[in-house]
């Protein structure tokens, strides 16, 4: 039994008949109307908390590619992803100020983009990497943060043309996930795109 | 090549039903993680499962049966180009057909959901005539392309916003295999910063 739940996992398939993704969905939509009383309302506010998710990675992105961690096979993979981050903030954030909204600050320091960090629940700090190894799972959990963030703003972005973008960016985020995989496990799709349904961090 | 379609895939390793089990996993454990970040609601497990479910619109039944109509086709090839590919490749190959059969599942419970009837599967499906590795990865490349175009034109047409969130999951799936088979064939492996499958 499911102790999350209360259901067999048997009785959580008898219920196929309801889309498990969907389920999933509406699960982590939950777990956003509970989390506390600054949920976003409006499109304006999801987009302004993208674009702050976005921030902290290419942040991570521009710091770790200014030191000497990656060898040359991993900074080969990594080094075009910051430029589509700035793509992204700069795309999200002229939907926002159309809006009427105003972007929020980057992260003023590697001490603001630690705390962030921890806010979100990624354990890697950018103080502390060890190596090539730590670099790439630090990027690794916050890429999966920013998937996460899409995914349960899509299940409440209203403007059908929003909805595109951020899939057309979730997707980017995905594949960037997927490289980061690929340069910390050579050849391995098992643990580079370990799951067929990518949902990301909630 | 010509291939019938198979859902449970050319590896009886991941049959519909283990890939069920696979979801259910999931489900749980998106519950509990609803659950823990819930505060108040931890004390209440149940609540998650049972505000959880969210009706899907029949109207949305023909665009999720085009969809599945794609996966499968996408799914025979897989099955049919594995043979040719060499080893590294062939075990990629392997994992994304294993997702791909995720995906169909997926799409099937959905298209249920919404009391809907998917469609039947085509007896087999025209795959052109590949015969190399670099034949079998180019097809295999063209068709993720596909049907990242393809959720990207249904996924605003569908409603609510739980199903948009499920079937956007598959999507970003099929552009990190794009990205990958990229790479396989020696191309830019993320060459926009927004993934439109034109490209």
């Amino acid at each position: 039994m499911s102790p999350a739940t209360g259901l067999t996992r048997r009785q959580i398939i008898a219920r196929g008949g309801v889309g498990t993704a969907a389920l999933a969905a509406g699960a982590a939509t939950l777990s956003v109307t509970h989390a506390s009383a600054a949920v976003p309302q409006s499109d304006a506010d999801r987009l302004r908390r993208l674009i702050s998710v976005e921030m902290l990675i290419l942040y991570c992105y521009e710091r770790i590619l200014q030191g000497p961690l990656l060898d040359p096979r991993a900074r080969r993979l990594i080094e075009p992803l910051p430029a589509h981050e700035t793509a992204h903030i700069h795309a999200l954030s002229a939907r926002l100020t159309a809006l009427g909204g105003t972007p929020p600050p980057p992260p003023a320091s590697d001490k603001h983009a630690d705390r962030d960090l921890g806010r979100r629940g990624v354990v890697g700090r950018l103080g502390q990497l060890n190596g090539e190894h730590d670099a790439l799972h630090l990027l690794l959990a916050v890429e999966e943060v920013v998937v996460g963030a899409y995914f349960v703003a899509l299940t409440k972005l209203a403007d059908p043309r929003l909805v595109t973008l951020a899939v057309q960016i979730m997707a980017s985020d995905a594949q960037h996930e997927a490289l980061i995989g690929e340069a910390l496990y050579p050849g391995d799709a098992q643990k580079a795109v370990p799951s067929g349904l990518v949902q990301g961090r909630q | 090549m010509v291939a019938g379609d198979d859902e449970q895939g050319p590896q009886s390793a991941a049959p519909r039903r283990a890939l069920l089990k696979q979801a259910a996993g999931g489900l749980a454990g998106l519950a509990a993680l609803a659950v823990s970040g819930c505060g108040a609601a931890a004390k209440a497990p149940q609540q998650s499962v049972k505000h959880a479910p969210q009706p899907v619109r029949s109207g949305d039944v023909a665009v999720l049966n085009s969809l599945l109509d794609l996966e499968r086709r996408t799914v025979a090839a897989y099955t049919a180009g594995l043979p040719l590919l060499l080893r590294p490749e062939a075990r990629t190959a392997r994992q994304f057909l294993d997702e791909e059969l995720e995906h169909t599942g997926e799409l099937l419970s959905l298209i249920k959901a919404a009391e809907g009837v998917p469609s039947a599967r085509q007896p087999s499906y025209d795959l052109g005539h590949p015969r190399t590795p670099d034949d079998v990865l180019a097809l295999l490349h063209g068709l993720e392309r596909a049907q990242v175009a393809a959720y990207l034109a249904a996924i605003p047409r569908l409603s609510p916003g739980v199903v948009r969130a499920a079937v956007a999951s598959i999507l970003t799936s099929d552009a990190q295999h794009l990205a990958i088979l990229r790479l396989a064939q020696g191309q830019v492996a993320a060459p926009s910063a927004f993934v439109t499958g034109r490209d």
